[in-house]
């Protein structure tokens, strides 16, 4: 899935960093909203699916009405906008609130979305080209595998044990609590041996012989990415400018 | 009981089509071996043929059972998979507990279970590794655990894919033997090898597996 | 110098345990090629592991009597260090290959290597080719099969061009064709003066040896056509 500009990851990062950190200090809902945009707008120019990002951020809809409520009961003040009998059920505060935060959710995963246009391998080549140490890079590689490793495990384990004539619906509760507490140590120490074997199978591969490596990949920065950072600064600037402006 | 494949195409999402519109019957009380190159889509349609993949065009049916709608242990009660990797389906924290768990599970007596795990340790040759932890046992031997578990539910029809990976020439006639016996039994069969020799000792029917589709070959 | 050396090897998991390898000497030389067959479970993949040094810097077990590779004791080597002479291809390929990309897996010995990149370049090339997967360079391993995985681990070794190499069954899911492809492939090696160990079911496989030897019983004998 090229996008129809390839950025350099590090010019990803760059924007990554920028969006997320103006999510986390923001507090007007108006300028959370822009930045909610910008980081959309990025997406879809680093080559990223909004469909996808989208279908992502329904799943999270619910869980934000509910930290609506929970803020509005539990936070003192404000104005009541709906109330049963004493208890204040939705207040004005609660409800900016509870939008605050689904706005920073919704910019950081848009943003961090904006990173997975990349191809992984480059964006640790571009961690290794910004000076973090290849043993810690690859490291992060590593991980990153791991989760559709173990996610892929717990699969076919549900898949063989299903395959073997067990409707795991039918089977009582506690019975199969106990299956699944009995299967964990099992699972855990097959991905615990999985990960052995994979740092083995690095390491049999001279992972690590020498203190430097060389890279099949090298990333150089383009026109396009001294373009797309200095706007990006640019914006940050206006935003933080316009926030510190309006108090 | 058969299994039938009507117009299947298959491809994951997003991806390249690796099986095109395969029309396939495959009835039980013989034995079918599925060979051809590697990547041309065995084990694709193996899955497809028990449920753990789903069409993406067209139906599969397992003894009438639409794998579209039926549950995996429905397909499962009456088709056993071996899986090209057997550490991918075992999971108990002994050998002997691996064969007798599923068994717990659907509430049998334990003097059952217990005596036919004793059949199926000797059957497999497992008596020696019995207590192990199935994870440190060798390849051909979590191999044999493997096929041992899924012959523990009586199936009325297997699926292995590759079947003879890991087993020295002893074992493989070993395999050789559980596979005769099977095949009197009335046990249908779909193997995945691209081992000659065992096909040409089995095959009652050999199906070709190449560039998405399936015919008919040998 | 003697590329690989087993003096009075044994092994086992815990004391008391099953004796898995005992009183090994075993000497390969260089240009030589060695097939080592044996029943599954006789300990075969643990003679690889000691060959390489995997026992006893991973695995724990008492391991007693010494390896010698190019005539450095394991035991002074890290595993790293070994790589750098010898490569080995285990059984299953999916605990051995962690990239994103074919290129990626098979790049990343070399890289470790400090292999200048066009000659990294050149390698993926060539040993995509001789493994005849020219077409996949840019798949993920999710999308290849079993047998196109362990084609994939061959040629990520091989693109080290170690000295010594060690294939533990690494040819057991590669079809007909392939394996042809690979049998060719080991006989260049070996026209080169590499020095190959292979574990072995198969009875195609183990005629491109020059010695067979079997493990039985934790001991090396010579092959006479039986396993038992």
């Amino acid at each position: 899935m090229a996008g129809k500009v390839s950025l350099d990851p590090r010019t990803k990062l760059f924007m990554v960093l920028a969006i997320s950190s103006l999510a986390v200090f923001l507090t007007n809902i108006y300028l959370l909203l822009l930045v909610l945009l910008l980081a959309v707008a990025a997406l879809a120019f680093a080559g990223g699916s909004i469909v996808d990002l989208l279908g992502k951020l329904k799943r999270l809809i619910a869980i934000f009405i509910a930290i609506v409520f929970v803020q509005s009961i539990f936070t003192k003040g404000g104005q009541p906008l709906l109330q049963a009998g004493e208890l204040v059920i939705l207040s004005d505060i609660g409800l900016t609130r509870g939008i605050q935060t689904m706005l920073r959710f919704f910019i950081i995963l848009s943003s961090a979305a904006i990173m997975t246009t990349s191809n992984p391998r480059e964006i640790i080549q571009g961690l290794i080209q910004c000076k973090v140490p290849y043993e810690i890079a690859f490291m992060v590689t590593v991980a990153i595998r791991f989760f559709p490793i173990l996610r892929d495990e717990v699969n076919d384990i549900m898949t063989a044990i299903q395959l073997r004539g067990i409707n795991l619906k039918q089977v009582p509760f506690l019975k199969r609590l106990k299956t699944y507490s009995y299967l964990l140590s099992p699972m855990l120490f097959s991905v615990f041996m999985k990960s052995q074997d994979l740092s083995v199978a690095m390491e049999m591969r001279a992972f690590r012989a020498y203190p430097r490596r060389t890279s099949l990949r090298v990333l150089h920065f383009r026109t396009q990415d001294y373009q797309v950072m200095a706007l990006c600064t640019i914006i940050f600037l206006a935003i933080v400018f316009t926030a510190l402006k309006a108090g | 009981m058969m299994i039938a494949l009507n117009a299947v195409s298959f491809r994951y999402p997003r991806g390249n089509w690796i099986l095109k519109d395969i029309n396939l019957h495959i009835e039980s009380k013989k034995c079918t071996f599925m060979v051809g190159p590697n990547g041309g889509g065995k084990t694709t349609l193996g899955k497809l043929m028990t449920g753990i993949l789903k069409p993406t065009l067209g139906d599969v049916f397992v003894d009438k059972l639409n794998t579209k709608q039926a549950k995996l242990y429905q397909v499962g009660t009456k088709v056993g998979y071996l899986f090209q990797e057997p550490e991918r389906q075992i999971f108990a924290a002994t050998v002997r507990d691996e064969l007798a768990f599923v068994m717990e599970l659907k509430g049998i007596e334990k003097e059952v279970i217990e005596q036919r795990v004793e059949v199926a340790l000797v059957r497999f040759q497992l008596q020696e590794v019995a207590d192990s932890f199935p994870f440190q046992l060798s390849r051909g031997e979590k191999q044999r655990l493997a096929l041992a578990t899924v012959l523990m539910n009586n199936p009325s029809f297997l699926i292995l894919d590759e079947p003879t990976t890991g087993l020295d020439v002893e074992r493989k006639e070993r395999l050789s033997e559980i596979i005769r016996e099977l095949k009197k039994r009335g046990t249908g069969m779909v193997i995945i090898s691209h081992d000659e020799r065992f096909v040409e000792k089995h095959a009652d029917r050999i199906i070709i597996v190449a560039g998405g589709g399936a015919r008919d070959g040998g | 110098m003697i590329p690989i050396k087993a003096e009075n090897l044994s092994f086992q998991y815990r004391q008391n345990s099953k004796i898995i390898l005992q009183n090994i000497d075993l000497t390969v030389d260089k240009g030589e090629i060695l097939a080592v067959a044996g029943l599954s479970g006789a300990g075969k993949s643990t003679l690889c592991y000691c060959l390489c040094g995997i026992i006893p810097h991973v695995y724990n077990g008492l391991m007693t009597g010494n390896v010698y590779i190019n005539g450095k004791n394991t035991r002074d080597l890290t595993l790293p260090q070994i790589a750098t002479m010898l490569g080995i291809v285990f059984q299953n390929p999916d605990n051995q290959l962690f990239s994103f990309s074919v290129e990626d897996e098979i790049a990343f010995g070399p890289e470790n290597l400090c292999v200048p990149r066009s000659e990294i370049e050149r390698r993926v090339t060539e040993t995509l080719k001789t493994v005849g997967m020219q077409e996949f360079r840019h798949a993920g391993p999710q999308q290849l099969s079993g047998g196109q995985r362990q084609l994939i681990a061959l040629a990520a070794v091989l693109s080290l061009q170690p000295e010594i190499l060690i294939f533990d069954e690494a040819m057991s899911q590669i079809d007909s064709a392939g394996k042809k492809m690979v049998r060719d492939m080991i006989l260049k090696l070996k026209e080169e003066g590499k020095t190959i160990i292979m574990v072995e079911h198969d009875f195609e496989n183990l005629a491109l040896a020059d010695r067979v030897l079997v493990l039985r019983d934790g001991r090396l004998a010579p092959f006479n056509g039986q396993l038992l």
